[in-house]
């Protein structure tokens, strides 16, 4: 399975890559929305996209947007990951078409758990 | 002649009430100290590691400090700020890339480890304080000058022995 992990702090792309990749999934890293549709654009369409909210160039509120604004990645799961904790951002992200939300900070754990209730963790993965 | 009344008996408009009303409120009377240091245990339990503690006691003058911050603007308007020196800066850099860290860190990775744990300290305080709120990007450098005392809360801790503060500041001035 595909994972794309889309934030504007490479700290936080390593952390969520790497819990990504322990669980098995090929994963690819994108600086910030604009970047995350270069890669979709490019055809490397991912089973799930990882988002940060706050993010320059474009945010991920805008990636969401964009992505659901083409059916050809309807397939694509978005997981927003981020510090944007009120409860009408959470809502405005899962109204443009995020299916999950995680609050920063999160623990693998926390991750995984919503992996298997989207039903994306990968075979093999231990729950 | 009822609109009249009603004229004659109102209290004459000074606007005193609308300036009360929309004065922004004052951080003493939104968050304390206890809530920024859960909120900073938390996000290091989850980033710098799972044996990772901050202690709440105050340390040494930080030498040779190094701070990243995040913005608030919302009712209330500031900064969360997190000061530290840059050796400790440098090891929490190492905490958070884990085995990712290379064995010599570029300075663009500690401040971007510094300023994530801004930015995830900062939703959190931004999500107890009356909204709606917009949080700015992370920021690395001098630390902007707090405002008065009524409009900061800081803790003071140890990580590792070292010394460390976090700050919810209102703008100097202000």
């Amino acid at each position: 399975m595909r994972a794309l992990v889309i934030d504007d702090s490479r700290a936080m792309r390593r952390i969520v890559s790497g819990i990504l990749e322990g669980f098995g999934y090929e994963v690819r890293q994108a600086g910030h929305g604009r970047e995350g549709l270069d890669v979709l654009e490019q055809g490397w369409v991912p089973d799930l996209a990882c988002v940060d909210w706050n993010m320059p160039v474009m945010d991920g509120l805008q990636f969401v947007s964009a992505v659901r604004a083409n059916p050809a990645w309807r397939q694509v799961t978005i997981m927003m990951v981020t510090s944007e904790s009120e409860h009408t951002q959470i809502v405005r992200a899962l109204a443009a078409g995020a299916h999950e939300y995680v609050i920063k900070p999160f623990t693998a754990d926390a991750i995984r758990d919503k992996l298997a209730l989207l039903g994306l963790l990968p075979e093999g993965a231990s729950l | 002649m009822y609109q009249e009344q009603w004229l004659f008996s109102a209290p004459a408009d000074t606007g005193e009430r609308r300036r009360r009303s929309d004065a922004a409120p004052l951080l003493a009377e939104l968050l304390d100290e206890a809530t920024v240091q859960g909120i900073a245990d938390e996000a290091w339990l989850a980033l710098v590691g799972e044996a990772e503690v901050l202690v709440p006691l105050p340390g040494e003058p930080v030498t040779d400090p190094i701070s990243s911050w995040v913005e608030i603007v919302g009712p209330w308007n500031g900064a969360v700020v997190l000061t530290c020196d840059r050796t400790t800066a440098e090891e929490l850099a190492r905490c958070l890339l884990r085995e990712h860290a290379p064995d010599v860190l570029d300075p663009e990775d500690v401040d971007d480890a510094l300023g994530e744990l801004a930015n995830v300290i900062g939703g959190n305080v931004k999500a107890v304080l009356p909204g709606p709120s917009v949080l700015g990007l992370p920021a690395v450098g001098a630390a902007p000058a707090p405002g008065g005392p009524t409009d900061t809360c800081r803790i003071d801790v140890l990580w590792r022995g070292r010394p460390l503060t976090v700050s919810v500041q209102g703008p100097a001035g202000a």
